[in-house]
């Protein structure tokens, strides 16, 4: 795997700033001819809980599971976990996973037409059965595919604390389908397991949104790639975030790596290209210093892929300190974006109508701006845009609750920035 | 275990000081800022606190013995030093040039560095300084299409005095206000160069010189090295000296603190007579410029020069 890291910032800083901000874009060119660098496994979960009867919606899943497993490469390990009041392995025996071939797989779509529904939905017990069966192949690429459409039956906080235990271990991309699950749910599992959140309304869509997380997820190469950031003594990371293809915190799963530097996870890699946010406080220098604030590196293990500087150099020159980075201010309002959606939408629930019109209008008004036309046409379905320049918006008496949660879900959804200075 | 290689006492490895002598035991270099032993990793950088520790070109000095002596320092203000130069003594004959970057192009160190050198060496193989500078200006304006598309929007600039000396022969020549002067055994110094800026450009015209220099505008250059620079062309001129004196050549951060012909005379020579030797002078100009304020990047070259044997 080649990859690059580029850092993009405005070094100069007035004198007594302290605060050092760089967007620094990763792009990997993937492994030579696409091969992976480790074995693989994958788990389809696939909700069976007596819900799933409505609409179609079990036979829906069943299609769109078999063709996941149509996706497969030849050779990678897999497993179906059936989701009900507890989980289930639906294929291949319990306990096993089986070596993606024609025979399997066409042996797990025979097992998938027999799924039936009924039951309850126990997403903490069928993460940790997926945890189980992966931790048979440590070292591979390991993603799993969740399906609900309902909330998590399991006492409070259970999932939590099954988060807290295998965070980092997999990636998970959860689905959910109908309208009558939880985003907030659904987005706690992807907060944790570096994975994406997305509602399926209609179960005829289903099978489409299965075959591109596993091809996807098949296009990964590298399993385990991390951002290791060096900071100098007297100062400390105040956050990471992935800011593109969409906005994820990173800054809580540091992990220590020495005495000046930490390690982030970045989940699984393969040919492509993302963006993240690094704001570093330092002790502020005298006029003419020079500080290396970050050094921030692409590391699998102890290979060191790519290394980029971030640099503050403290200056008089007001010219070069109020120089306004492209890139910083892009996704700084990319990100505050997606806070003011989550904001709204939670206003517009409790009924305070006020705050939530605020909140959508700065979003219009940050969309708009920003040139991310998905997110104002998103945005345009809950509230009436009036004037998208000012952040003037309406909201709309009937909103579809689809519509919210394709919102709320796609809120981190950003767009990149043209490139140059 | 790391062993000291000066008192050859034995002692843990990791220990940062020898015991017996105090002597750091790291490899590397102490960090100027906080001090820790051995801190500099290969960036540059201090591995303790950050700071950038090395910066070759923060002073840097030529010592051509009593031939010539060139010194350049990053001052006090600026995060780098922009200016850069070149001296060649081959026997009695000296090349001299002396660069300052555009502060306001992008990466103006690498164009002063780029006109510098490549003015130097075409100094070297004919000695003719209007080729020269069209050779620095020809290197500095092609650093725009490098590929780096920040250097294209705002190309790399410097300004560029160059000279030669030939026994009593001086020729020197210049685009930009970085200057040229001789310095006779009496009285003031005699600015070369006429600088191409604003003030120069409107004091011409008739305006008075100090409210010219007042204006903002004062040091606004018009003519450059860089991709965008146009057709400027070099000036250049010649003499033959008479009576000893000395040539000098500088940037703007000296002789913006002696703009008066005679305190600039008197400075060169207070550093040449208390100081000895040349590069003692030259290190005594530019901490001159330091202790008045060291606003800007700093320069100079001193070159003594001799009237020949058959009018003395």
């Amino acid at each position: 795997m080649s990859y690059t890291a580029e850092a993009f910032q405005n070094e100069y800083l007035a004198l007594g700033a302290a605060e050092v901000n760089a967007i620094v874009t990763v792009t990997s060119s993937g492994s030579e001819g696409g091969r992976r660098t480790s074995g693989a496994t994958e788990i389809i979960i696939v909700d069976a809980s007596g819900s799933m009867q409505a609409e179609g919606r079990i036979n829906a899943a069943r299609q769109a599971a078999k063709a996941a497993v149509a996706c497969i490469d030849d050779g990678v390990h897999f497993a179906i976990i059936a989701g009900v009041g507890t989980a289930q392995q639906l294929f291949p025996a319990p306990g096993q996973l089986a070596v993606a071939s024609p025979q399997t797989r066409s042996e797990a779509s025979w097992s998938i037409d027999r799924l039936q529904a009924s039951g309850g939905t126990a997403m903490g017990a069928w993460l940790l059965l997926a945890a189980q069966l992966l931790a048979q192949r440590p070292g591979d690429i390991s993603h799993a595919i969740l399906l609900t459409d309902g909330d998590n039956g399991e006492r409070q906080g259970y999932l939590e604390s099954v988060l807290d235990s295998i965070a980092g271990r997999f990636t998970v991309d959860s689905r959910g389908v109908g309208t009558n699950w939880k985003v907030s749910e659904l987005r706690k599992i992807a907060d944790a397991m570096l994975g994406t959140v997305d509602i399926v309304a209609q179960p005829a869509d289903l099978t489409a949104s299965f075959e591109q997380m596993m091809t996807n997820a098949m296009g990964k190469t590298s399993a385990d790639v991390q951002l290791k950031i060096w900071t100098p003594v007297n100062s400390s990371v105040r956050f990471v975030k992935q800011v593109e293809p969409q906005v994820a915190d990173l800054t809580g799963k540091r992990v220590p790596d020495g005495p000046r530097a930490a390690r982030y996870p970045l989940g699984a890699w393969g040919k492509e290209s993302r963006d993240y946010h690094i704001c570093v406080d330092v002790a502020p220098g005298s006029a003419g210093d020079e500080m290396l604030a970050a050094r921030v590196s692409v590391v699998e293990g102890d290979t060191v892929h790519a290394q980029s500087l971030v640099r503050a150099v403290w200056t008089d020159d007001t010219a070069l300190s109020t120089r306004i980075n492209r890139q910083v201010a892009h996704y700084t309002g990319q990100a505050e974006l997606a806070d003011a959606i989550q904001a709204g939408i939670e206003a517009r629930k409790s009924g305070d109508d006020r705050t939530a019109t605020l909140k959508f209008g700065r979003a219009a008004q940050l969309a708009h701006a920003s040139g991310n036309t998905a997110t104002e046409e998103l945005l345009a379905t809950v509230v009436e845009i009036e004037d998208a320049a000012t952040g003037t918006v309406r909201l709309r008496r009937k909103v579809a609750a689809a519509d919210e949660m394709a919102l709320d879900t796609r809120s981190t959804k950003t767009v990149r920035v043209g490139r140059g200075q | 275990m790391t062993e000291c290689a000066s008192c050859a006492d034995e002692r843990a490895a990791g220990a940062a000081f020898c015991e017996s002598c105090g002597r750091s035991l790291a490899a590397g270099p102490a960090c100027p800022h906080c001090g820790a032993a051995g801190a500099v990793g290969e960036d540059g950088y201090c591995e303790q606190c950050g700071m950038l520790a090395v910066r070759p070109r923060d002073h840097l000095e030529v010592d051509g013995g009593e031939v010539a002596a060139a010194a350049t320092d990053r001052g006090q203000r600026h995060h780098r030093n922009e200016d850069a130069m070149w001296l060649a003594v081959r026997g009695g004959d000296v090349d001299v040039v002396v660069c300052d970057g555009v502060s306001s192009s992008f990466d103006p160190d690498v164009a002063s560095a780029t006109a510098a050198g490549a003015a130097g060496e075409m100094l070297a193989s004919t000695g003719d300084v209007g080729e020269a500078i069209l050779t620095a200006k020809q290197a500095v304006a092609e650093l725009a299409t490098d590929g780096d598309p920040r250097r294209a929007v705002s190309n790399p600039a410097c300004t560029i005095v160059a000279a030669v000396v030939r026994g009593p022969e001086v020729t020197y020549g210049w685009i930009g206000d970085s200057r040229a002067y001789w310095i006779p055994g009496e009285g003031p110094a005699e600015q070369l160069t006429e600088d191409d800026s604003w003030a120069t450009h409107v004091i011409a015209l008739g305006v008075d010189p100090e409210v010219a220099m007042r204006d903002p505008k004062a040091h606004a250059i018009t003519g450059w090295l860089g991709a965008d620079a146009g057709s400027v062309q070099p000036r250049a001129a010649s003499f033959t000296v008479t009576e000893p004196g000395h040539l000098v050549l500088c940037s703007d951060g000296l002789w913006n603190y002696l703009t008066d012909p005679a305190a600039f005379a008197a400075a060169v020579r207070t550093g040449l007579h208390e100081h000895g030797t040349l590069i003692n002078a030259a290190r005594y100009l530019t901490d001159y410029a330091n202790n008045a304020g060291g606003a800007d990047n700093i320069t100079v070259a001193l070159i003594p020069v001799q009237p020949s044997a058959a009018e003395e």
